[in-house]
């Protein structure tokens, strides 16, 4: 089980060491604009192959690279109805505070829960290392995150019966 | 010249891939999988765009990584002309999202990352023309 975690992240991390090769590239097509490509996909030599490594039947990641931005959805495993909504709750809250990641997309790709888009101008101003490593990192501190959210609203729950059916004992 | 070998291509590449894969399953019931795996990547990717022989062959060559067991012993004896091929389609493997199948990739894709380098992964994700 930990092990086709770790294959499936080392996978994800070479894959993004190799995609993630970024320079600047004006727009084509207005003259003076500069927009991330993966974005767009107005022209179809400037686009790689769209990469999809998925671990099993509920978990994967799409990784979808241009010549000037990369693009990483993620989707996580969500085991039952619980799971789903805190997953759902807890990276929208994430999402809307993207300003502050840098990285992050505000609305993730249709069919996944999460996306980054890291662009030639994150990697002139941030290591490329550390930023595979900041994604690697949260893909793994994201299923922590969300069984301790579950733990944390079982307990309350069970809490909270306790105490209020004491009082028709 | 050109259109004729074009019209009956699909067909011929689709019974040169039949031939293929009953080589593979005689070297597979004599446990050889890694002549079976090489014989499943010569001659693909096809130069044609037709979908049901990319399908055909992935077919084939999915039996084959299917039956390896042993990941190390692969390399020894696979020629490294191979490797780029086998990348293109263990990312179309990886994303079948069939567990099995993605264990038995990533399993491979490690290996074959360590020993082939990130140029291998970057020659599959920039080839747009001779997509497996």
């Amino acid at each position: 089980m930990a092990n086709t975690s770790r294959l499936y992240l080392t996978c994800i991390r070479n894959t993004l060491e190799a995609a993630m090769c970024l320079q600047n590239f004006p727009c084509q097509e207005v003259e003076r604009h500069n927009k991330p490509e993966v974005e767009l996909k107005t022209s179809p030599e400037l686009l790689l192959n769209p990469v999809l490594i998925c671990r099993n039947e509920a978990e994967k990641c799409l990784i979808d690279s241009s010549i000037n931005s990369l693009r990483i959805s993620l989707k996580v495993k969500q085991a039952d109805e619980l799971e789903n909504i805190l997953t759902k709750k807890f990276l929208r809250f994430l999402s809307m505070r993207a300003e502050a990641f840098q990285v992050l997309r505000r609305k993730p790709v249709q069919g996944y829960d999460i996306s980054f888009l890291v662009t030639n101008y994150h990697c002139e101003e941030m290591q490329k290392h550390k930023l595979i490593d900041f994604i690697v990192q949260f893909m793994e501190d994201i299923d922590k995150e969300i069984s301790e959210l579950k733990l944390s609203v079982n307990t309350r729950g069970r809490l909270v019966a306790t105490e209020f059916l004491k009082q028709f004992i | 010249m050109a259109e004729f070998m074009e019209a009956d291509n699909a067909e011929a590449i689709i019974t040169r891939i039949e031939h293929k894969s009953r080589k593979i399953e005689s070297l597979l019931k004599q446990h050889k999988p890694v002549e079976a795996l090489k014989t499943a990547l010569e001659g693909s990717p096809p130069n044609t765009k037709d979908e049901r022989c990319k399908s055909a062959n992935w077919i084939v060559v999915h039996r084959a990584i299917m039956a390896i067991k042993d990941v190390d012993s692969l390399f020894s004896y696979l020629d490294p002309e191979y490797y780029d091929i086998l990348m293109k389609y263990l990312y179309r493997g990886l994303s079948t999202g069939d567990r099995p199948t993605c264990d038995q990739c990533l399993r491979i894709h490690e290996k074959l990352t360590e020993r082939a380098g990130l140029g291998c992964i970057l020659r599959s994700l920039a080839d747009t023309v001779n997509i497996v």
